[in-house]
């Protein structure tokens, strides 16, 4: 009975977009993901250094470090070396940063989010 | 000469006209004096009127309340944006300072795609946090006022004063040497009313008005007003009525 309640959510859940569902489950697979990539969907200039975009971002350096270092591994920002720093940036590929704007723009809407939520949550099992 | 108007009625007056090409501009004053507004304005103004593109460096605001207190004077700076008028960078001085001292570093690129004349850089005081040495500090910020006129740009530079009313604290009077231009932005009490008081201290290689003048944010943005008159110790800001003055200096009691 829980399988068949568990089936039912996840193919309701699946109704989204197929490549945002890709782009939700390959690249921004957690919430400090989510928020990272919503701030430099906003500020498409910033090149910053881990412990000023946790600042930026309000959370904790340590938190923030690793989950900027895989969206670099996964092309969605771009990671290089500032005289000394390490420093992120929002990648320069335009494909990437159309399925960033779409998805922050599908987040907009109530459903989406929901459905997102659910993916990350099922994502972190 | 050539001049880089601000678009502030009654600030290009006092400027003979506006800012000298390629020169650093500090604007000082306590929190919302204007400070921002008088850099938004320079470059609406050099985007919407003089056709010069212009860049927002910002080491604290993020880019939507750039739009957001913009928009409030109506001016669109997200469709200047998409228009590649105008660029927003939300970035941090220690890696902005690192990055203009490259060939070919980011700020560069951008100034370069956009072809960009003016530069807001919100604000100055957050380089303090990059030295407590005042030699280093000034040395630091030299180099960046210098690459920002390598790059052609004239330059609206923002800094903090803590003092609301009255004399500024204390502060690193040094860096106040390394620009072209000083603006001092000030709250000033008269009867029980707080006006705000503007008065360009310094112009490198260029007549200015040293009056003491009031302005006011309108809906339309900042507009500089008349001197103020019969007052003085206007940027004390507690004014006395220039007779009140006279008569303790001379009227035996």
């Amino acid at each position: 009975m829980e399988d068949m309640e568990l089936d039912l959510t996840g193919r309701l859940m699946a109704d989204m977009d197929p490549q945002l569902l890709e782009f939700l489950q390959s690249k921004v697979n957690s919430f400090v993901k989510w928020d990272l990539v919503n701030f430099f969907h906003d500020s498409p200039h910033t090149t910053d250094t881990a412990e000023n975009i946790a600042r930026y971002a309000g959370r904790g350096v340590e938190t923030i470090r690793t989950e900027l270092a895989e969206l670099a591994r996964d092309g969605v920002l771009e990671e290089s070396r500032l005289g000394g720093m390490t420093v992120y940036s929002l990648a320069s590929d335009p494909h990437v940063r159309e399925m960033l704007d779409q998805f922050v723009k599908a987040s907009d809407d109530r459903q989406f989010r929901v459905k997102a939520i659910y993916h990350i949550i099922r994502g972190m099992r | 000469m050539e001049r880089v108007a601000t678009g502030i009625p009654g600030l290009d007056e006092m400027l003979s006209g506006g800012f000298l090409p390629q020169t650093a501009n500090l604007v000082e004053g306590a929190p919302g004096t204007g400070k921002t507004t008088l850099g938004m304005q320079f470059i609406y103004h050099g985007i919407a009127v003089c056709g010069e593109p212009g860049l927002i460096l910002t080491f604290e605001e993020f880019p939507q309340q750039y739009y957001d207190g913009a928009a409030g004077f109506g001016w669109d700076f997200r469709q200047m944006e998409r228009e590649g008028k105008l660029r927003i960078v939300m970035t941090s001085p220690e890696v902005s300072k690192v990055d203009l001292e490259q060939v070919g570093g980011r700020i560069e690129g951008l100034v370069q795609e956009i072809g960009a004349k003016r530069i807001l850089v919100d604000s100055l005081s957050h380089f303090e946090r990059l030295s407590g040495s005042p030699s280093e500090l000034r040395a630091v910020v030299y180099g960046f006022v210098n690459a920002l006129k390598r790059e052609g740009l004239t330059a609206v530079l923002t800094r903090e004063s803590m003092a609301l009313l009255g004399e500024a604290e204390d502060t690193d009077e040094a860096l106040a040497f390394l620009v072209d231009s000083y603006i001092l932005l000030r709250y000033v009490e008269i009867e029980s009313a707080v006006h705000k008081a503007l008065l360009a201290l310094k112009m490198r290689g260029s007549n200015h008005d040293n009056g003491i003048r009031q302005f006011d944010i309108t809906s339309r943005g900042i507009e500089v007003r008349a001197p103020f008159e019969g007052r003085e110790g206007i940027m004390s800001g507690s004014p006395r009525r220039m007779m009140d003055s006279f008569v303790q200096a001379f009227v035996r009691r």
